[in-house]
């Protein structure tokens, strides 16, 4: 039986269809028990937690999670503000450290862990406490997730070839950069000693070891005063007078890949980047990878990065339940461990710490232990609210700009400090 | 014509004026709103006159983002017309050689953006690229063409042009298909040679195809994001910070709705005035011919 649409049935059937694509867009939330997790990995990182989270979703059947990728921390956030905004936000997610005081202020953050059955366990270098400028008591919003330090990776080939160790001075570090740069006869530099991204966070890291601090503990954005000049007058030297440090092409984590990759490449013998690219290093490489704490100037020190996870407000409450039952599950030793072993990032809970410690495992992988060690030497993050803005919108763009415009750095850090200062 | 019901032209109008209304006049409204405004989008916006104006201009950034657009888009303008123009009459012949390069050239234009950058990037790397490669292999020192300020954004324009010279030779050709044949034979009986017939023949028969070449590269170029975010995000040190790009970056990366509407309204502003020259020099254009 053959049956004819008119065209009024075609636009009545086109218009439903529609209205029920728009609904279906509109529907807050899945189905009960489900929850909605945007994380921001690619790479080893991506499938070792989507790996962690089919092991959750098998495990029980009470509560399930769905992964949804969101490209790199930046993207990532960048949908995260539209989707709080639009009240479409996922029920768990996370951020970079510097940004968790600006959203907790706008007050965007749930709490992530009223009875402490979260957080109680957790290594407390990485975690919020002691974080906040002006902390006072304030409930818990963020939970460490994949938490790390910079640390040096270096070639040990060419280390031992050449008779080098690692530098634990910044004066080593030339040294040592300036033995390990081969040059062509035309004068060329064919092999940099020493490669690092023009970011934020290692320039933290130089103002920390040069004596300085870049937000004060009053949320005031000195940006390490005498320190930051020196620390930046550091890698100008390096990357123009001494010409052994290769800065990377591109921005952002397009830069650290760069580093990556001209590493892995043996174009540089010695990077400085994230100890969450340990083993993804260990396993490209196509020679020994050697790992070693960031050396120091007048004192060591660095700072801690990564995300903290985050339960957004304008997330659907009935996600809710999964999200608490899976951080929950993600805080435990065995998958904190497990995270932490199979990526580089630091364990965040004590006793899986001290599984590890008691198991060996340090002794087996030393170049693991290289963050860990490194904590002593970690300062708790200044959270003022602006610091995102401050790291985002002050300082990083203007780093480039010395270091490869070779802007004066005192007149650069001014301008910086200028810019961090308006509202 | 006075229509039998005075509401018809109305109702007619109402779809493409809810369109228009919905998806253009209506956020414009917004964005020149939200200039006004400091906004983060997750706390409250605060009134703050005309100081995102005031911050645009005095920080120089309006001026250093109107020379970089610029300067991108003269190249890629200019150099995807003379190239298509170029193409289009050396390939204007029977044959399926010409109609395999035809197809070739034009290949790139129908590649997504992305594909395009990352394929360059590749091609480009200051290392291990192909470009360099072949530079070192010449005695050439290769430059650092996506990491060195002075270069980037020229080298970004010409992925550009490598990616729409298809789109104007395929229009081109088109025009020229038009040339009625005989206006070249008879230009040829007076003794006219084939530089005299380009001159007086060809490109005056041409000129609608390259206006509207010309007009569609510009809007192209001016809206050129996606070649920006992949291969340079804005870098290095600014210098490829084009305007799209900017006003991306004031509201995702720097949270300041405000700013990125302030320089929205430039930017409309600015596409306003060169269309409005665009316009002005088309009639007087057409009023001169006319004359003649």
């Amino acid at each position: 039986m053959s049956v004819r649409l008119g065209r009024r049935d075609a636009l009545l059937t086109l218009a439903s269809s529609f209205a029920a694509l728009a609904g279906a867009g509109c529907a807050r939330g899945g189905k009960d028990g489900e929850a909605s997790l945007w994380f921001a990995y690619g790479g080893t990182n991506r499938e070792v937690l989507l790996s962690l989270v089919d092991r959750f979703n098998a495990e029980q059947t009470t509560y399930r999670i769905k992964a949804i990728y969101q490209g790199d921390y930046f993207e990532a956030l960048a949908k995260l503000r539209t989707a709080i905004a639009a009240r479409a936000a996922p029920a768990l997610t996370h951020v970079v450290g510097e940004v968790v005081p600006y959203l907790a202020q706008a007050g965007t953050l749930l709490p992530v862990d009223e009875a402490n059955h979260v957080t109680g366990d957790i290594v407390p270098a990485l975690g919020q406490t002691g974080c906040f400028v002006r902390g006072g008591e304030r409930p818990i919003v963020c939970a460490p997730f994949n938490r790390s330090t910079p640390i040096a990776y270096y070639n040990r080939a060419i280390f031992d070839e050449l008779g080098l160790h690692p530098p634990t001075t910044w004066k080593e570090l030339e040294s040592v950069a300036r033995a390990a740069t081969v040059r062509a006869n035309d004068g060329t530099v064919t092999r940099h000693g020493f490669a690092c991204p023009i970011d934020w966070w290692f320039w933290v890291a130089l103002v920390g070891q040069a004596g300085g601090t870049v937000v004060e503990n009053d949320g005031a954005p000195s940006l390490g005063g005498e320190a930051g000049v020196r620390a930046l007058e550091f890698w100008q030297r390096l990357v123009h007078e001494e010409r052994t440090m290769k800065p990377p092409p591109g921005r952002d984590y397009n830069a650290w890949q760069a580093t990556n990759t001209d590493f892995l490449a043996g174009r540089v013998a010695m990077i400085w980047t994230s100890t969450a690219f340990l083993k993804y290093l260990e396993t490209n490489a196509k020679f020994p990878v050697g790992a070693a704490p960031l050396p120091g100037d007048v004192r060591k020190s660095v700072p801690t990065g990564g995300t903290m996870f985050v339960i957004p407000a304008a997330s659907a409450e009935r996600e809710r339940p999964a999200a608490h039952a899976f951080l929950q599950w993600m805080m435990l030793p065995r998958q904190a461990n497990e995270w932490a072993t199979r990526t580089g990032y630091l364990p965040v809970s004590q006793k899986g710490l001290a599984e590890l410690e008691a198991s060996g495992y340090y002794d087996a992988h030393p170049n693991d232990r290289v963050a860990l060690d490194q904590l002593k030497d970690a300062f708790a993050w200044p959270w003022a609210p602006s610091l995102f803005r401050i790291q985002r919108e002050a300082v990083q763009p203007r780093l480039e700009e010395a270091v490869l415009a070779r802007r004066d750095a005192r007149a650069t850090l001014d301008e910086a400090r200028r810019a961090a200062r308006e509202p | 014509m006075k229509p039998k019901r005075p509401l018809d032209p109305y109702l007619f109008l109402a779809p493409t004026a809810l369109v228009l209304g919905l998806f253009f006049f209506w956020p414009l409204a917004l964005v020149f709103k939200n200039s006004f405004y400091r906004w983060d989008m997750l706390t409250p916006p605060e009134w703050v006159g005309t100081a995102n104006y005031a911050q645009i201009l005095a920080s120089g950034e309006l001026w250093g983002t109107i020379g970089r657009t610029l300067s991108y888009s003269v190249v890629v303008v200019v150099v995807s017309l003379a190239l298509g123009l170029g193409l289009a009459l050396a390939l204007d012949r029977p044959g399926k050689l010409y109609a395999f390069v035809r197809g070739a050239v034009f290949s790139a234009y129908v590649v997504s953006w992305v594909a395009v950058a990352l394929l360059w990037m590749w091609i480009l790397d200051a290392d291990g690229g192909l470009l360099s490669t072949l530079c070192r292999a010449m005695g050439i020192t290769p430059k650092n063409w996506l990491g060195d300020p002075a270069v980037a954004l020229y080298t970004l324009a010409a992925v550009s042009v490598w990616k729409i010279t298809g789109y104007s030779m395929v229009i081109f050709l088109a025009g020229l298909q038009d040339i009625p044949r005989s206006l070249h034979e008879a230009a040829a009986l007076d003794g006219a040679g084939p530089f005299s017939r380009f001159l007086h023949v060809t490109w005056p028969m041409l000129r609608p195809s390259a206006s509207f070449v010309g007009t569609t590269s510009l809007i192209l170029s001016f809206q050129a994001f996606d070649v920006v975010r992949v291969m340079t995000q804005g870098g290095p040190v600014k210098s490829t910070t084009v305007f799209v790009y900017a006003i991306y970056e004031h509201v995702f990366v720097n949270l300041r709705v405000g700013r990125a509407s302030a320089m929205t309204v430039a930017f409309f502003v600015l596409l306003l005035g060169l269309t409005a020259l665009q316009l002005g020099s088309w009639r007087l254009g057409k009023t001169g011919a006319r004359r003649a």
